[in-house]
């Protein structure tokens, strides 16, 4: 590959990091939904299980961020991939959370 | 004059204004990286941090109004004709909100790359400000049928259908 084309170690990793986010977060808001004794469990960690939801999503973001970071993870997929990759998770989290909601 | 302005009505405007002012920030990212070049690398990199910034303070400020100050519009929408205005537009915006704002402080990571000089870096940066805007108009136009849930209760006077 073209140098000049590769992505740094911290912004493939986290790229990388925001697509897995994305989707855990939409796979959780499923699960809230299906196990109520899930959402009881996320509102006795923070108070309200929306506010421990967005803390675990950004939590997740910046660990799995700096864990692929210093693996330099997503060094090794190609650059136009980890867009594809980050473009597709954003597409399917919120289609899927739109008709999740509607329909189920 | 008396503006008899609450607490929650201030929170719930100042939430719904960092929202757009994040928009914005988002689409002048996009602009931007457009027409990278190394006059406008720093331009590009303020607005990609004014853009998690806007996303960051509207994410504090919905917070605290949904979790302190919708329980009570929750429960007028539900007993509402439009129940929907909670169970799919305030249930999926509520979810997807943080779609956004992870978009959002990737932001200015992905910036920090050499838009002028690599194309790769360029494309992804267009690709995470147009979803920022995108996803953001969607939650902007979610927000507004939550609110009109609210009104069209209230607007049927005490006692409607209950």
């Amino acid at each position: 590959m073209d140098e000049s084309q590769k992505l740094f170690p911290a912004t493939s990793g986290f790229v990388l990091s925001a697509a897995v986010t994305v989707l855990f977060n939409t796979a959780l808001a499923w699960a809230k939904d299906i196990y109520p004794g899930l959402n009881d469990a996320m509102k006795s960690v923070a108070g309200h299980h929306w506010t421990t939801h967005g803390l675990v999503d950004l939590v997740l973001f910046v660990g799995l961020g700096l864990i692929f970071t210093s693996a330099r993870t997503g060094e090794k997929i190609d650059p136009n991939r980890l867009v594809v990759t980050l473009t597709g998770a954003v597409v399917i989290a919120a289609v899927g959370l739109g008709l999740w909601f509607a329909f189920v | 004059m008396d503006l008899n302005i609450t607490a929650s009505d201030v929170i719930l405007l100042a939430h719904a204004a960092f929202g757009v002012s994040g928009i914005i920030a988002g689409l002048w990212v996009f602009v931007e990286a457009l027409n990278a070049s190394p006059a406008n690398a720093i331009r590009l990199r303020t607005a990609a941090y004014l853009t998690a910034i806007c996303m960051a303070a509207a994410w504090i400020c919905g917070g605290y109004w949904y979790v302190n100050f919708y329980p009570a519009e929750k429960a007028l929408i539900l007993k509402g004709p439009w129940p929907f205005a909670h169970n799919i537009f305030m249930e999926t915006k509520e979810h997807l909100f943080f779609v956004t704002g992870i978009l959002a402080f990737l932001l200015p990571i992905a910036t920090r790359e050499t838009l002028s000089a690599n194309s790769a870096a360029r494309k992804l940066v267009l690709s995470i400000a147009a979803m920022i805007v995108v996803t953001g108009v969607a939650l902007e136009g979610a927000g507004a049928v939550i609110d009109h849930g609210v009104k069209v209760e209230l607007l049927r006077g005490p006692g409607a259908g209950h």
